[in-house]
């Protein structure tokens, strides 16, 4: 037995070696110890096998409304002889005793006769010489001086008495109350006599041993959410794959949101049921002046439609991260250049257990004179592999700015099926040549809350906002 | 995106060959189809609005033909020479001046045939007719038609009997008492007079693009169509004319030309077009080396026309493929006859060395110090509620940049501040252990020529013993480990913050953001009986530009 009890476990066991069947007050009134160490106490020693709990009743015995009187006042009884006694001759007739005690009168005539403190003849109460607290007294003043701990019946002597008093209507209150007492096992019993205080002494002082194996207290380790550790992954892979990360405003003009990605001004995903436009703000230019004039010529070749450039004006909460790449393509004009953006995008949806209004993506692009279709489904394929996703295929697609444009399904092994993740494409001509892209640009990106979704086991994507300590505490961080 | 249902014993007949369901069942998405539902007699599958000609089973099963092997190449309308005649009054040309027809004979219609030409009706409606907006459609029981039809514009006191009504209805009735007359009202905004396509005997058979009438209403029973398109674009009535013919045609119709004059209209046609394509441009665009033979045989497979001329390849689309806009989009036709999944992806070298960017490694800095000095981070959303934002906080809201038209009342407003949403957070965990402390590096907005957006750092701690003093020492551990500054923090009030319990946090001489016990008020309004304190700072502008 490797145990080694605390100081509260080993005064308890100590005690109970003593004396059995304690309750949890009696052992805190002989240990000197408080009752709730007493009970976290005896919690251990149950746990380990060491005490054993019985629960019995008892009845405790206090006194009732006319007991309490007597306690203050005395017995009827005791009234009556006090009467007499006050009489100038020490005598009186049963009516004037009557008259005195009113209701209380038989049983005090009764009562003081059974005492021997009284004579009848008649018709005169006459009083005898010893006059002694009768047995009745004693036991009301017991009862009453244990208020503050009620007496169980089994403590008091006199049961005749207690029977007696108990027959006479509201001078006593019996309560039954189930109590624990402890009482040592045989497992205990011998644990106490092998039981040692582990400690060494060094030279100044000793070093008290203590229970390793107890539970300790719980803490939570202050940690990033888990979101966030799904973003930095996601973000790591990017850069192992030679990409560089570029950073752009959540606000953007729809220019660069819609109109230098091919998306007509006439477009369904451009209203306002899909997009979060902001109120009573435009940009004060869509973009450059060339850029604007070589975009909206494309559109007006492509779509055959009036382009207005105070539609491209309005400021919209990014639908994508793509307006960060094409625009940072549109200014750098790289011919050769690997560059991803992460942040949040923005759509007007209701909010569900798969929808939010605001989530989080990634896009990639690579810009090179000879890169291809196989190239960007190369890479996808490598970045599921980092990822810990083996089985992908590629299924066809549409998206307004890139041609051709493919989707990827990836195997979940928890849900056993397929998931749509990533879409991918080449940048169209119609949105490169007038932002005078030259090389292809191969682009691909996707939701991050899909992933950490499949990550963390999580079908309601709202949970991963929500921001409760439960689970942002208990998610480990390694999976 | 919208779903068309197709029925497997639908599929069986029109395909025109016996193929195994499964085999059906994954090439759907080969052709871009994502499967919604599956079921023992039917499949639900989802179509980009770009492929309007997959609106209805008889588009699918042709794309499928061509993957399958079924049928090959282009399939081409057999338009005959129709005399019917639709006389356009110039007075049209302000409102809706376009209109275009064709006529289908000797067809049958069954219950389902006509449930998929009213879903791509709504389809086409939707899609390439912008909510009716460019182009809206007309299809009608040819017989109870006399021709010649004139389309011209009425008063609104003009009546008739619009399709789900009984009795006749004047136009501004319509328009103000009916569903669709409800709906798509706006289109015709601004304009006193609306267009009307009436017959020889004066009848009204549509109000576009509102409303068809009861009298020309299709029914199984109908054999021959007249089809009308309006528009405010002739292109995009042809092209939506197309679509229906080529569905029509397919479905066992016969297509006979409905000739159209005056005010700049006339009889559309709807014959194809030829690019021409560089077979270097697939096999580069691709990353592939194939035939030019494959190449044809691939865009045949796609169900488009295509041939060898010297050294490249002219390639015909038919009229209804409206979303193919130049030779990129042919690649991508080679790419999907040829097969998606005969494409072995390759792992490009890379040319560079991948970075983060500089914010992201300061921002990965606080993050790492804000957990060592024992806050745990939370993640809110960047859109909120004035309530939260304003009203549970006292913070003045002059300033407010919100969205038009959000779904939800909770996301209608950016936030301009971390610590109100923090609250909330505190809020929704009040049953949870104590102590809590946590923290937020997040986007804020404010309102600038016209919005700057900035990036900050708050934290709260709560628990029974928390003070000012408590975060102040985080906030100066904090910038002295990581950027080696110090603040000061200087007297201030906001209703926020517990009065004398508030200071401005002052670095280089610059308020860079405020700390402090938080108002037992505000706290009360986000139900915490726990005492909290914190703080927010700008980092942009401090540790980063």
């Amino acid at each position: 037995m490797s145990q080694v009890l605390h100081p509260i476990e080993q005064k308890i066991l100590k005690t109970l070696i003593e004396k059995q069947n304690l309750t949890p007050q009696e052992l805190s009134d002989k240990t000197q110890l408080s009752i709730d160490q007493i009970r976290r106490g005896i919690e251990w020693l149950r746990l380990k096998d060491l005490i054993s709990i019985q629960e019995i009743e008892k009845n405790f015995v206090t006194l009732g409304p006319r007991g309490i009187e007597a306690s203050e006042k005395g017995l009827p009884e005791r009234l009556l002889v006090d009467y007499v006694k006050s009489l100038p001759i020490s005598t009186c007739t049963l009516e004037e005793a009557r008259n005195q005690l009113k209701a209380e009168f038989n049983a005090a005539i009764a009562n003081a006769r059974k005492n021997g403190w009284i004579e009848i003849s008649e018709n005169k109460i006459t009083l005898k010489t010893f006059l002694d607290n009768s047995l009745e007294e004693k036991l009301i003043k017991q009862i009453s001086d244990s208020k503050s701990n009620p007496l169980s019946i089994t403590e008091i002597n006199d049961t005749k008495s207690l029977e007696f008093l108990k027959k006479r209507p509201d001078f006593l209150v019996v309560n039954s109350t189930k109590t624990m007492t402890t009482t040592l096992t045989e497992k205990g019993k011998e644990s106490f006599n092998k039981f040692q205080t582990v400690s060494h002494a060094t030279d100044s002082y000793v070093v008290r041993a203590i229970d390793v194996e107890a539970p300790a207290p719980t803490m939570f380790a202050a940690r990033s959410h888990p979101l966030r550790d799904v973003i930095d992954e996601v973000r790591e892979i990017f850069v192992s794959l030679g990409f560089s990360e570029i950073i752009g405003n959540n606000v953007q003009s729809s220019f660069w949101n819609f109109d230098a990605l091919f998306t007509p001004q006439d477009h369904p995903a451009r209203e306002m049921q899909d997009t979060f436009y902001l109120k009573d703000v435009i940009a004060s230019a869509a973009a450059k002046p060339d850029q604007i004039k070589k975009v909206s010529e494309a559109h007006k070749k492509g779509w055959n439609y009036p382009w207005q450039n105070e539609e491209a004006k309005k400021l919209v909460l990014r639908t994508h991260t793509t307006c960060v790449t094409i625009r940072s393509l549109a200014d750098q004009k790289h011919d050769e250049a690997r560059l991803f953006s992460i942040g949040r995008v923005f759509r007007n949806e209701k909010l569900s257990y798969k929808h939010l209004a605001e989530f989080h993506q990634v896009e990639g692009v690579v810009v090179g004179k000879n890169v291809t279709l196989r190239d960007l489904m190369g890479l996808q394929t490598e970045f599921y592999h980092k990822m810990g996703i083996k089985k992908i295929k590629f299924w066809p697609t549409f998206f307004p700015y890139t041609e051709p444009s493919l989707q990827s399904m990836i195997y979940n092994e928890k849900l056993g099926k397929w998931v749509e993740l990533f879409g991918m494409g080449i940048f169209r001509p119609e949105v490169t040549k007038p932002l005078g892209i030259k090389n292809p640009v191969l682009a691909w990106g996707g939701g991050i809350e899909r992933i950490a979704m499949l990550r963390y086991g999580l079908e309601d994507v709202r949970e991963l906002y929500e921001n409760k300590f439960g689970w942002l505490r208990s998610v480990p961080k390694c999976q | 995106m919208p779903v068309v249902t197709l029925y497997f014993d639908r599929i069986k007949k029109i395909l025109g060959k016996s193929i195994p369901k499964e085999k059906i069942v994954d090439t759907l998405p080969f052709i871009g189809l994502d499967i919604e539902e599956e079921s023992a007699d039917h499949i639900n599958v989802e179509y980009s609005p770009n492929r309007p000609d997959y609106s209805t089973d008889y588009g699918i099963i042709t794309g499928l033909q061509g993957l399958l092997g079924v049928k090959l190449g282009m399939p081409r309308l057999k338009i005959k020479n129709g005399k019917d005649l639709v006389k356009v009054d110039p007075s049209v040309s302000k409102v809706r001046p376009y209109v275009t027809a064709i006529e289908a004979r000797n067809g049958t219609l069954d219950d389902e045939t006509i449930r998929q030409i009213i879903t791509m009706q709504e389809d086409l409606h939707n899609g390439l007719g912008r909510r009716r907006k460019k182009a809206s459609i007309g299809i009608h029981d040819l017989e109870k038609i006399k021709f010649p039809l004139l389309y011209k514009t009425v008063t609104q006191e003009h009546s008739f009997v619009p399709l789900e009504s009984e009795t006749s209805m004047t136009v501004k009735e319509i328009l103000e008492k009916t569903e669709t007359g409800k709906k798509y009202k706006h289109i015709l905004e601004g304009h006193d007079k609306v267009t009307v396509i009436v017959d020889s005997d004066g009848k009204t058979i549509s109000l576009p693009p509102i409303a068809n009438a009861k009298l020309t209403e299709m029914n199984t029973k109908t054999r021959n169509l007249l089809v009308e398109v309006t528009a405010t674009d002739k292109n995009a009535a042809e092209g939506v004319l197309a679509v229906i013919a080529n569905t029509l045609q397919i479905a066992g119709f016969e297509l006979y030309s409905v000739k159209v004059t005056g005010a700049g209209n006339s009889t559309p046609v709807l014959k194809s077009r030829d690019l021409v394509l560089e077979p270097e441009l697939v096999n580069k665009t691709l990353g592939i080396e194939i035939s030019n033979q494959i190449i044809v045989k691939s865009l045949k497979k796609s169900r488009l026309d295509a041939k060898l001329r010297g050294k490249k390849i002219v390639c015909s689309i038919p009229r209804y493929r409206t979303d193919i806009f130049g030779v990129m989009d042919l690649v991508e036709e080679v790419a999907l006859g040829y097969g998606i999944q005969n494409l072995v992806p390759t792992m490009p070298e890379s040319v560079s060395a991948g970075e983060r960017n500089n914010i992201t490694k300061i921002l990965e800095t606080v993050r790492q110090l804000m957990i060592g000095l024992g806050y745990l981070e939370v993640m809110n959303f960047e859109l909120t509620s004035k309530e939260i934002l304003y009203d549970k906080t006292a913070r003045e809201s002059s300033k407010i940049i919100s969205v038009a038209d959000s779904k939800s009342q909770e996301h209608i407003i950016l936030r301009d501040m971390l610590l109100p949403g923090m609250m909330e957070v505190l809020s929704r965990n009040i049953h949870e252990s104590y102590p809590q402390k946590i923290f937020e590096i997040g986007t804020v907005f404010e309102k600038d020529s016209p919005i700057k957006e900035g990036i900050h750092l708050a934290c709260l701690s709560a628990h029974k013993d928390v003070n000012y003093t408590e975060v102040k020492s985080v906030l100066q551990s904090l910038l002295k480990t990581g950027f080696n500054l110090s603040c000061n923090t200087v007297p201030q009030k906001e209703p926020m913050y517990v009065d004398g319990r508030i200071g401005s946090i002052m670095i280089n001489g610059k308020k860079l953001g405020s700390l402090g016990e938080i108002d037992t008020r505000v706290a009360d309004n986000f139900k915490l009986r726990t005492p909290v304190a914190g703080f927010e700072i700008k980092l942009s502008g401090l540790v980063f530009d």
